[in-house]
């Protein structure tokens, strides 16, 4: 019995050594990150190319400077289609939201923080919450995003992506996929399920989504949730938030912001 | 008859914790992987203010990145002694495997830029690790703790050994 024993911790010994050189290897890939070409390896299915290709665009570095980016105005951005909370005639500063449903950091953003902005200066008319689609986290994100258009064509994205965050399940355990989102979206009142499934089942708003993976693409954004927060006006001035700020974060840069307006006027 | 707690010590901890340096030492190397944790878990801001929040969903991963944090500055101590003390090479797999796991499961994989590169790299299979990495990050953590627990009995019985030699 006595001999067995140090088998038994050689045998552990050897399983943690596998288990460093499997975390070794993999700490290394992320620090030559910056070397090593990435090539599109698997397309697993259409919904997932435009995830491979948004990743090879980044290294590539076909990005902008998100303040050379002028389709950022409050006006723009409501003309494109994209859902928005707050009154756009008297709200100077705009808060554009790149998230995607199945991001659990994007749920604790609107869990803890949005109540928060949307209470302190969304309803006294200083900021307007515009949502941009950036489905990069998993394959059933993209379907999400255009059920999340399909409930905005009938007025209802807000009561839609607050339900989503509400029920949020690990990635890609289905809780997302076709018929999950139908049956969120039979739960929201006022709400033609019919036009609803006809619109999800054609993927009607699927070009639209694009073009916001497009626009999150083009600023370099790879982390959800990412914010940028603008002049209303002009969609000038821009400030980056990427990840789950707390409002004391989004009260310093709004607070400054609405100073600088003031002033400016 | 007086009963302190400092008998309940382990001898390791006894001997190597009678000296400040260590303690010192321990206290700065647990702070430094906390704040690295909570980065991570982006709990902790430096811009545009320093902010630190713990929302709800964060509190069970809080509680389990203090113990880790914890362990590490232990465990980083005791290896250190060791070190000093002498000329036995450690076996030091355990404490990085129990250290780059702990950092590891403290990052929402699939909300950053590491799962990114992971899908970028390994395109579909970069999906799948990534979302495994998200959804079992706390069992993740909890294995980082049990090796690094590991590690700690390990090193406690070298410094042992060190000092029945020693006497």
């Amino acid at each position: 019995m006595l001999t067995s024993l140090p088998k038994i911790e050689d045998n552990l010994l050897n399983a943690v050594r596998l288990l460093c050189a499997i975390i070794f290897f993999y700490l290394i890939i992320i620090l030559s990150y910056s070397y090593i070409p990435l090539p599109l390896i698997l397309d697993i299915d259409m919904n997932n190319i435009r995830l491979l290709e948004y990743a090879g665009a980044i290294e590539r570095q076909e990005v902008i400077d998100v303040r050379e980016n002028s389709s950022l105005s409050l006006t723009n951005l409501i003309h494109q289609g994209s859902p928005y909370l707050g009154d756009p005639s008297t709200a100077p500063i705009t808060i554009i939201d790149f998230s995607d449903f199945q991001c659990y950091l994007c749920a604790r953003y609107v869990k803890a923080t949005e109540p928060l902005i949307r209470d302190t200066y969304i309803e006294t008319g200083k900021v307007v919450l515009v949502f941009k689609h950036l489905p990069n986290r998993g394959f059933d994100s993209l379907g999400a995003s255009i059920a999340a258009q399909c409930a905005n064509e009938q007025g209802k994205f807000w009561e839609f992506h607050n339900m989503l965050y509400e029920n949020q399940k690990p990635i890609d355990s289905g809780w997302v996929n076709q018929e999950n989102l139908k049956k969120f979206a039979a739960k929201i009142n006022g709400l033609d399920i019919k036009k609803f499934n006809e619109c999800l089942d054609n993927q009607k708003y699927k070009d639209f989504v694009e073009k916001d993976i497009d626009l999150g693409s083009s600023f370099g954004f790879q982390d959800t949730p990412s914010f940028v927060i603008v002049n209303s006006k002009d969609g000038s001035n821009p400030e980056v938030l990427k990840g789950a700020y707390p409002f004391p974060s989004f009260k310093a840069i709004i607070d400054k912001k609405l100073s600088e307006v003031q002033n400016s006027n | 008859m007086s009963y302190s707690l400092v008998n309940l010590l382990p001898l390791s901890f006894k001997l190597v914790f009678s000296h400040v340096f260590y303690i010192a030492l321990t206290i700065a190397i647990a702070l430094t992987f906390w704040i690295i944790f909570n980065l991570f878990e982006q709990l902790i801001f430096f811009w545009p203010v320093w902010v630190f929040y713990l929302p709800e969903d964060a509190l069970l991963g809080f509680v389990v990145t203090n113990i880790t944090a914890i362990l590490l500055g232990i465990l980083i101590s005791l290896n250190i002694y060791v070190i000093r003390n002498s000329r036995l090479k450690i076996t030091k797999s355990s404490l990085f495997s129990g250290t780059g796991l702990g950092i590891l499961s403290s990052t929402c994989v699939s909300c950053s830029s590491i799962g990114f590169l992971l899908i970028s790299t390994f395109g579909g299979l970069g999906i799948v690790i990534s979302n495994f990495l998200s959804t079992y990050q706390l069992p993740l953590r909890l294995v980082s703790i049990c090796i690094l627990l590991f590690a700690l009995y390990s090193v406690h019985k070298k410094i042992r050994d060190l000092c029945y030699r020693l006497s």
